[in-house]
């Protein structure tokens, strides 16, 4: 009785192997930009979070209340759906990479500003002593400090951004999970499917937290 | 750590045990055995009730009405009378929402006794599952905005196309975009509404399905091409193995064909 993970199956899925590298490409390369985007927004938000004028800190609790207590689904539904009422009309592999690289940024935001905030006040002190400004301060002397706190959590925020890519595949994005879905349900072997699929992404995302945790170790080392 | 490595191999070794009885090709037991009913309909008629997923975002086939709560629809009509040949009381029935990729796993795993949900057959995917005989035959048809004035396929060359997340009218459009020689992208969605939301929000030109799907989604601002591509047939779809299930279904189908029935149902729901 063929089940769900019969022999032939799995051939298909071997046969099709284009179909997932395809995605898998393409998961790879959202993954990477959005990271990019959510590392910048993240520590420009996060040191406006720790910033002495008030505005800049009302900024950056606008953006991450904003972005963390909404759904991603939902971000990407407006800027699919939404904005092409609005006339904006950008082309899916942008409304992927800007979604999630800007609702990672803002976790990147609170991760960069704990650093930052744990960074022991004297430090500051002795640099505004040397004549450094506040940017200055942050640039040379406490941001470095900031990131060997930030690194961890960081890294574990990269292994959930690349698992987040998945919501592309609601507005066809043409990633990984949308060529799975799409080939799963045309011929309804999905056991195989699905199961290829996990473990594509076991493949980037296990290194990775593994990278996390070794991360962790020697920060425990080190201190 | 040692236990922990010996119980991710224990389950490996389990789970492979799992697959490999899976992927025995032996031939299905006879279903039916003299005299008696077929395990399968035994166990449907223990249980008292019929379970059947359906669509519930398919106008007019099984739709749920967002007032009542209630669904229904032409499949949810051969769903009754199925019930009513297998339980002898058209009531016993119990739907469960099903969609393109939810079909096929609850099938697998005994969730449902049929599938009634605009399932095209292929032959591909008569390897997964058992059809029964076509109740309705549809062809692929396009709808597309009126202010678009696209009248036929080749006005949506160089545009976009989405379908929903099932191959049947994919390839259906693959074949006839490249007898035509266009180029025309398709984009795949999970759910009807999504595509039609896709295509409201001018993401894109125009959604492609069986022209009697389509037509539950018609409005002011949209219609639908007069032209229809390659017909697709409508079964009932039964796991593996059910073959008892699969042979009522054939049957009640004969006699609501024989009957008048199945034209009385298809008229009720104006798809005639």
């Amino acid at each position: 009785m063929p089940g769900p993970f019969a022999l032939f199956k799995w051939q298909a899925v071997l046969r099709d192997w284009q179909v997932f590298a395809e995605g898998f490409g393409m998961t790879i390369l959202v993954s990477v930009l959005a990271l990019v985007l959510a590392l910048v927004l993240g520590i420009l938000f996060g040191m406006m979070g720790t910033a002495q004028t008030k505005p800049l800190r009302y900024l950056n609790r606008i953006y991450v209340e904003f972005i963390q207590n909404t759904p991603l689904v939902i971000q990407i539904f407006f800027l699919y759906n939404g904005l092409p009422y609005l006339g904006v009309m950008l082309p899916v592999f942008w409304v992927g990479m800007l979604g999630i690289g800007v609702y990672h940024g803002a976790y990147v935001a609170e991760v960069v500003r704990a650093g930052i905030l744990s960074t022991p006040k004297g430090q500051f002190e002795a640099a505004y002593a040397q004549g450094f400004s506040y940017w200055g301060a942050m640039r040379y002397v406490i941001l470095p400090q900031a990131k060997r706190m930030a690194y961890p959590p960081l890294t574990n925020l990269a292994v959930n951004l690349i698992k987040n890519t998945s919501v592309m595949a609601m507005v066809a994005g043409g990633e990984l999970m949308y060529h799975a879905d799409s080939w799963a349900s045309s011929n309804l072997y999905y056991g195989p499917a699905y199961i290829i699929t996990g473990l594509l992404y076991i493949a980037i995302c296990l290194p990775l937290a593994t990278y996390a945790k070794y991360l962790e170790r020697r920060l425990e080392v080190s201190s | 750590m040692k236990k922990l490595v010996m119980l991710v191999l224990s389950l490996i070794m389990g789970l492979s045990l799992v697959f490999a009885a899976g992927c025995g090709s032996d031939p299905a037991p006879a279903a039916s055995s003299a005299g008696g009913d077929a395990p399968d309909i035994k166990a449907v008629k223990d249980r008292g009730v019929l379970k059947i997923g359906v669509k519930v975002d398919v106008p007019k086939f099984g739709f749920k009405d967002p007032n009542t709560g209630k669904v229904d629809g032409m499949e949810i009509d051969l769903a009754r009378a199925l019930a009513k040949k297998i339980l002898g009381d058209e009531s016993k029935i119990e739907v469960q929402p099903v969609t393109a990729k939810t079909r096929g796993p609850l099938l697998d795993n005994g969730e449902v006794d049929f599938v009634i949900a605009t399932f095209t057959i292929t032959d591909e995917r008569k390897q997964s599952y058992n059809f029964s005989d076509p109740y309705f035959e549809d062809g692929v048809a396009l709808m597309v905005k009126k202010d678009a004035g696209i009248t036929d396929l080749a006005g949506l060359n160089g545009k976009k196309i989405g379908v929903a997340q099932s191959a049947t009218s994919k390839q259906a459009l693959l074949d006839e975009i490249k007898k035509q020689n266009l180029k025309i992208d398709i984009l795949e969605f999970g759910t009807y509404p999504e595509i039609k939301t896709a295509l409201d929000s001018g993401r894109i030109d125009c959604f492609s399905v069986d022209g009697a799907i389509l037509a539950g989604y018609l409005d002011d601002t949209t219609v639908i091409l007069p032209a229809r591509y390659s017909p697709q047939l409508y079964g009932v779809a039964a796991k593996k193995g059910n073959e008892g299930l699969t042979k009522v279904a054939n049957d009640t189908i004969a006699d609501m064909k024989s009957s008048g029935e199945l034209d009385k149902i298809l008229t009720k729901w104006g798809l005639k």
